[in-house]
């Protein structure tokens, strides 16, 4: 079975977007105000998402519905997630180093 | 079934408020969150807790919960007395959030579950038509096959939600081609292989997130590759030709005269594959010859009376410097 590697081209509209992640165009609307996804294009009509932002879009969901966040908390917690992880790595590969 | 203990696994007394209550499953609901703590049984605890919480959180549900006695143990066998939510009203649904291929425990399913199992019956009749649930899993491949592409069999574990409203976990294994170049991190994207839908809905979609094995030899940033070489103390200070080995094949590297500890020489193109290909960055590390031979020692003897050398001399400076400065201050 063959699948796709999600690329970084924005190629996605408002509605695939909605579609792919099951969630709506207010959700969508509040990520992009607060920075949590990157988008392409002026007015909504024209936005177009890379499919990465897919997996940014859902993580934030989960963490908005499962812990009661606005997309403001939301947007946070994905950012000190990637901060700590990129620490993870560094302090991974540190520690390799030592061996 | 096991008999569960709500009020422990949630960490509060049975003269618990329903505020603690709220405020105890916050806080290990964040704590357990399987997006924030990667531990291996985080996802386990995170249902266990919300189930909890379902319960406790619900005055309903709690009060039948609490008349069921002191007298259980959690972990011991326990079966529901016969009519025991006599006299109480379930008025709630299933909680938000949570979708119907979730699995609750048999414990909760033998008390709860059969208000649901109606609702799932009517639910089923009403030809009710959603997306099924995309569903995530991680694929650990070597660097080797991201150098060549390869295929991976992969296991994931299901739960099912057979016609009379009980819950299997099924195993899936599918055989899944890697492609050439993919990144650490990287998604994949399997159409249609996530969760079935209800109804007309198509099924979710799987996302699998490539994770790199750590590699004896190489480190990976993106497509670029690192790899720390040892070199003679001869090879750094004259330069010469050394072998490196990388992810393709053997090469032939040229040493630069006068090179350093820790200078990086870069090979275009021999990181991962991808349009333009990564870059491999090896980093020198001078290796001593030991002094375990006669004549090992007196090359090194002979180095020391010869060579004007003091590693230390930036040192020496700093320090007299800023003890002169401490002086004067």
């Amino acid at each position: 079975m063959t699948g796709e590697v999600l690329t970084d081209d924005p190629k996605l509209t408002l509605d695939d977007l909605c579609e792919t992640c099951g969630v709506s165009e207010v959700t969508i609307r509040a990520y992009v105000a607060e920075g949590v996804i990157e988008v392409n294009g002026d007015d909504a009509g024209r936005w177009r998402f890379s499919e990465i932002t897919l997996v940014r879009v859902q993580k934030a969901y989960r963490l908005q519905r499962d812990l009661r966040l606005n997309a403001a908390g939301a947007a946070l917690a994905l950012e000190l997630m990637s901060q700590i992880e990129a620490l993870n790595d560094q302090l991974e590969r540190l520690k390799r180093i030592r061996e | 079934m096991e008999y569960k203990d709500y009020y422990s696994l949630l960490g509060v007394e049975k003269t618990a408020t329903q505020e603690d209550i709220k405020r105890s499953y916050r806080k290990l609901a964040r704590k357990y969150h399987p997006d924030l703590n990667k531990g291996a049984d985080a996802e386990a605890k995170f249902k266990e807790i919300g189930e909890a919480n379902e319960v406790l959180s619900d005055p309903e549900k709690r009060a039948a919960y609490d008349q069921l006695g002191d007298a259980h143990q959690p972990g011991q066998d326990f079966q529901s007395p016969p009519n025991w939510d006599a006299g109480f009203e379930f008025s709630g649904s299933p909680s938000r959030g949570r979708s119907e291929e979730e699995a609750y425990s048999e414990f909760f399913e033998g008390l709860f579950g059969q208000a649901y199992q109606q609702q799932r019956a009517d639910r089923a009749r009403a030809r009710f038509n959603a997306k099924g649930q995309d569903h995530h899993a991680k694929v650990l491949i070597n660097l080797e096959d991201s150098f060549t592409g390869a295929k991976q069999t992969i296991v994931l574990k299901v739960p099912e939600l057979t016609p009379d409203g009980h819950l299997v976990v099924r195993e899936r294994k599918l055989e899944v081609s890697i492609p050439k170049g993919v990144k650490q991190g990287q998604l994949i994207r399997l159409k249609g292989q996530g969760a079935p839908g209800l109804g007309d809905g198509g099924a979710g979609d799987l996302y699998l997130e490539i994770a790199l094995n750590p590699h004896p030899l190489y480190r990976t940033d993106g497509v670029d590759l690192y790899l720390d070489l040892p070199v003679k103390p001869w090879e750094a200070a004259l330069g010469g030709r050394v072998k490196v080995p990388t992810p393709g094949g053997v090469v032939d590297v040229k040493v630069p005269a006068g090179s350093k500890q820790g200078s990086k020489l870069r090979l275009k193109g021999r990181g991962l594959p991808a349009k333009p290909s990564g870059d491999m960055y090896v980093e020198l590390q001078i290796a001593l010859p030991p002094a375990d031979s006669t004549r090992a020692k007196e090359l090194y003897e002979s180095m020391a009376r010869d060579l004007d050398f003091d590693p230390r001399e930036k040192l020496i400076r700093e320090i007299q410097s800023r003890e002169q400065d401490h002086s004067n201050a």
